[in-house]
């Protein structure tokens, strides 16, 4: 114990405002008892206005080492690492003891702050104190949501031969990448990637697919959870159904098409898109007028396999698995929540997705960019017949990088603007684009180069973020501030895209909840580390798999999916789980890390 | 033209009132764009925040914008960035009065109550000594009524006859009109040399002078720039309280000698029912600021600055001081309606003293010039602009 250096301790007075956040006068108090620590100190004000009696004191205490404490203290970190060197000491004794890097946060956590500190003084890394593992029991994986990174996640693991449980709310795997026409940078064809991936979890052996069902509850601990599963009520017997959809043509109900973001109408008894996996039909029970009222039941008569099971009810199974993959994606903002700009009052104002779907060959016009028009009912509807927009304005931003709806960026919505408007340039040549940004974002591979070349293309990039969309003579009229050259837009279009932002889906909290893992301030789900550690959460058992951990692009989402994957194959090889066990008690962290720092000492 | 840069600008500011909030803002122009009264030239509030951060101190002396804006909120109400443009733009307001104000007087009572406190004190000690040792009540004033029960409320002083005393209160307020008025003349000469003839390069043709002139009179009588702002009602209660308080004014600044009569005019007379109108209309709108500072639920009416609040109690006793010697004069509360006639000018002349030409009310003169000056700067560029670009083409 007599060796450890003296410490001087740097308090950050800073919680991200947090309401009920940890005590840390509390442990400021705690600091002053742990033996070896030589100087207490506010790290707020740095750099400090008189440098030179502050390094003095430093000098005079005989501080060796000194530790950066408070919730995400980084920030001074050079400011410190050159006090250090100036002083002729080693700047790697310079330690950063963040309490928002270990989920250290709310009040009641206040005691694993404190022990963070404790291991920080010690020069103990924390994961050394708090780690335990877990016997895996169960080696089969259950993955929840089947999006991009579901599937990615699901063919790895069962690629190496480990059985899977893809898991998937919805009545097909696809998520978000299926509605989509193109990627970007390369304007590949996404169900062009995508369905290879689709039918490959469809047909592997390995893959046990429930779709059309909804996770309930998990209990056991990492490496052993038992989880609930309620399958709905499919109404049409996955096993005879052939897909031949007769019954959809007899169908007379309608009720608006989740894949087509609601643009057009699909029948009650429906198979969501053409390449659904699995190809089999289902009945909307919320549309359905043989569950609503017990008339009707024609798709039970026209079915030539007789799969239609009208009367079927939701059942909940219970399996076992040892890993969870939480893949469950993000859901668009919704636009209509930013009145000035008109959506849902405007026919011809549409958000991103309902344009991602009406270029597409298989959306409501067959690819034709058209304005929206009334049909002999009086709905707003695409169809290809009517006029084709003469100019449109992409507005981006929405949703995002506003105090007023999430402060974020969504990181996706500059490029995929972008790819927007060169797929408007590449069907109407004629068309006039207008991009309102304020900032382009084109980080990434190919992504400046896809910026640079989109601009080339003849678009009309201005720099303002558009304040407000009205309607004047039939066209949609906008006002700008134009910053670059400093004067106000007022702009005609034909049609407003909305760029909306990526949000937690809206029952993130409850996942959460079930699985008993954190969310940060905005709702996405919380990784151990962001930089070093992102797919884990300290749940052990549970990794992260794309955007429901916070917004990224399809590339990223396939990377993270696969190094999600990459955890849990080796969770199965090594047959334990590594959980980093934040419920053990100060005290025994803290004999941990006096046990550990002085086998170091003996080692050195 | 170029501009130096001033860092420590921002702190001029501050005291002011300005938070910080401004530098929080990244540059998106929707203040700008929602704002219905920009147009062509006149883009703010983005223009001030931009050159508040670089610290352009110059460039923002020489702008006449802030004037422009009416503060309808909704640039803070849906700044992204909650940089609150709204708030600045009001305390850049205060900043120019202080720029305009030779004296230097505005600056010391915008950043410090004591010197507001000591001036409106001042005033109000100078009234009640003037009344104290030259104008006290008479012994038998409780005799000065007329038929009608009334106060005789220009018989109450010893030693002097109801005209001379009406006089000498006339003279007193056209001294108090002349100091004012003088006052705002020189700081209106110092907004215009500052606006338009620093910048050399602002040519202004001479006939716009004369042609552009019934802006300042249309502007100040209908404040229509204000009416384009989303809330209308609250056009229409500023404009109550316009056209109530200039009524009074001149009620009592011009007409003194009609107004404040010893007899008790009939409630129909045209003086008490113009009086009447500019009492509703004053209280009005007052009531509705009062309750809107407190309640804070309107963005324009969230953040308060000291001054702000001395503005509406001093504009609010004033009010009330008057109504009460009313009361008093009609119920015939002789010695009551002496000393509350005292009361209500050693209230009356400080606000007018302090807020016209130095503080908050100085506005009613700075804002219809203002929009003279951007006329004459506007007509001066789109004539240099003809000029320059004829051949070009």
């Amino acid at each position: 114990m007599s060796k450890i250096p003296f410490t001087g301790v740097y308090f950050q007075h800073y919680t991200n405002g947090h309401t009920d956040s940890i005590n840390l006068k509390q442990i400021e108090e705690y600091a002053k008892n742990i033996p070896g620590v030589a100087l207490i100190g506010n790290s707020n004000d740095f750099p400090p206005v008189d440098k030179k009696s502050f390094v003095l004191k430093i000098k005079n205490d005989r501080v060796k080492r000194i530790v950066l404490a408070g919730y995400s203290p980084g920030m001074s970190q050079p400011f410190f690492a050159g006090v250090l060197s100036e002083l002729g000491l080693n700047p790697s004794d310079l330690i950063i003891c963040s309490f928002k890097e270990y989920g250290a946060i709310q009040s009641d956590e206040t005691d694993f702050a404190k022990a963070l500190l404790f291991c920080a003084i010690m020069g103990v890394p924390i994961e050394t104190t708090i780690t335990s593992n877990k016997p895996l029991v169960n080696e089969d994986t259950l993955i929840i949501g089947g999006g991009i990174a579901g599937i990615q996640a699901s063919l790895e693991i069962a690629n190496s031969n480990h059985k899977v449980c893809l898991l998937e709310r919805t009545a097909t795997i696809g998520g978000h990448m299926a509605m989509f026409d193109k990627t970007f940078p390369t304007l590949d064809c996404a169900a062009c990637i995508l369905t290879p991936k689709m039918v490959d979890v469809g047909l592997h052996p390995n893959i046990d697919l429930l779709t059309y069902s909804e996770l309930k509850e998990v209990s056991g601990e990492p490496g052993n959870y038992k989880v609930k599963i309620l399958k709905k009520a499919r109404r049409v017997d996955m096993k005879t159904c052939i897909g031949c959809g007769i019954c959809s043509e007899k169908c007379p109900s309608k009720a608006p098409s989740e894949f087509d973001a609601g643009t057009t109408l699909r029948k009650s008894i429906y198979i969501p898109f053409p390449q659904a996996v699995p190809n089999k039909y289902l009945i909307d029970a919320d549309s359905c007028i043989y569950v609503k009222n017990g008339k009707c039941g024609v798709c039970a008569k026209v079915c030539p396999a007789n799969s239609v099971r009208l009367d079927e009810q939701d059942e909940t199974i219970e399996i076992n698995v040892g890993n969870i993959v939480l893949a469950t994606g993000f859901q668009t903002f919704d636009a209509g929540k930013v009145e000035q700009f008109g959506y849902g009052k405007f026919p011809n104002v549409v958000s991103s997705l309902e344009f991602e779907r009406l270029v597409n060959a298989a959306g409501p016009t067959g690819g034709a960019i058209t304005q929206r028009s009334q049909d002999k009912k009086g709905n707003w509807i695409f169809t290809a017949e009517t006029a084709e927009p003469e100019s449109i304005a992409i507005i981006h931003c929405v949703g995002s990088r506003d105090v007023n709806q999430h402060k974020y960026c969504s990181k996706v919505c500059c490029m995929y603007s972008l790819k927007l408007a060169h797929l408007v340039t590449d069907k109407l040549p004629e068309a006039e684009v207008y991009e309102y940004y304020i900032d382009i974002r084109a980080y990434g591979k190919g992504y400046e180069e896809f910026y640079e070349r989109i601009k080339d293309e003849g678009i009309h990039l201005i720099r303002g973020r558009t304040a407000m969309v009205e309607q004047k003579n039939g066209k949609l009229h906008l006002r700008t501030e134009d910053m670059i050259n400093s004067r106000l837009i007022e702009q005609d279009v034909d049609m407003v895209i909305l760029a909306v932002g990526l949000e937690p889906r809206q029952d993130a909290s409850d996942i959460s909840k079930i699985l008993g893992i954190k969310t940060d301030e905005d709702g996405w789900f919380d990784e151990v580390n962001y930089i070093s550690n992102p797919t884990n959460t300290f749940s052990g058992g549970i990794t992260l798999a794309g955007v429901c951990q916070g917004p990224k692009d399809i590339p990223d989402t396939v990377a993270q999916a696969s190094a999600a994957a990459s955890q849990v194959i080796q969770n199965i090889i090594n047959g334990k789980v590594k959980v980093l066990d934040k419920s053990k008690s100060l005290e025994e962290i803290e004999a941990a890390a006096i046990q550990l720092s002085t086998i170091m000492e003996e080692q050195s | 033209m170029s501009y130096r840069l001033n860092p420590k600008f921002k702190k001029e500011l501050e005291k002011l009132g300005a938070s910080s909030q401004w530098n929080d803002c990244f540059h998106c122009g929707n203040c700008t764009a929602i704002c219905p009264l920009t147009e062509g030239q006149v883009l703010f509030p983005r223009n001030g925040i931009r050159a508040l951060q670089m610290g352009l101190k110059d460039k923002l002396v020489a702008s006449s914008d802030p004037w422009m804006c009416y503060y309808c909120g909704e640039c803070s109400e849906t700044c992204p960035r909650d940089a609150n443009p709204g708030e600045l733009m009001m305390a850049l307001r205060r900043y120019l009065t202080t720029v305009y104000d030779w004296t230097g007087l505005a600056k010391k009572f915008y950043t410090s109550k004591s010197w507001e406190f000591g001036f409106i004190l001042f005033w109000a000690a100078l009234v009640v000594a003037l009344f104290w040792f030259f104008l006290p009540l008479r012994p038998d004033a409780a005799q000065m009524v007329n038929e009608s029960g009334g106060v005789m409320i220009n018989s109450l002083v010893a030693g002097i006859n109801p005209d001379q005393f009406v006089m000498i209160i006339h003279y007193g307020d056209w001294i108090m009109a002349g100091i004012v008025a003088s006052l705002l003349i020189t700081n209106i000469l110092n907004m215009f040399y500052k606006t338009i003839l620093s910048d050399k390069k602002i040519k202004v043709p001479f006939y716009t002078y004369f042609t552009e002139f019934w802006q300042i009179i249309f502007n100040f009588v209908t404040q229509s720039k204000f009416s384009k702002c989303d809330d209308r009602s609250y056009w229409v209660g500023h404009l109550l309280l316009m056209t109530g308080y200039t009524i009074m004014f001149n009620l009592i600044v011009v007409a003194l000698p009609r107004f404040q009569t010893e007899a008790v005019v009939e409630w129909y007379n045209w003086q008490r029912l113009l009086g009447y109108y500019a009492t509703f209309g004053v209280l009005f709108f007052l009531t509705i600021v009062v309750i809107g500072r407190f309640k804070k639920s309107n963005t324009k009416l969230r953040f308060s600055h000291f001054s702000d609040w001395i503005f509406i109690v001093m504009l609010g006793l004033t009010t009330v001081t008057g109504i009460l010697v009313h009361i008093f004069r009609i119920t015939g509360l002789v010695e009551a309606t002496y000393y509350m006639y005292v009361v209500h000018l050693a209230v009356l002349v400080p606000m007018i003293m302090v807020e016209v030409p130095f503080s908050k009310w100085s506005h009613l003169a700075y804002r219809p010039f203002a929009i003279y000056f951007s006329r004459l700067k506007k007509a001066a560029v789109a004539k240099q602009d003809s000029v320059v670009l004829a051949p070009a083409i």
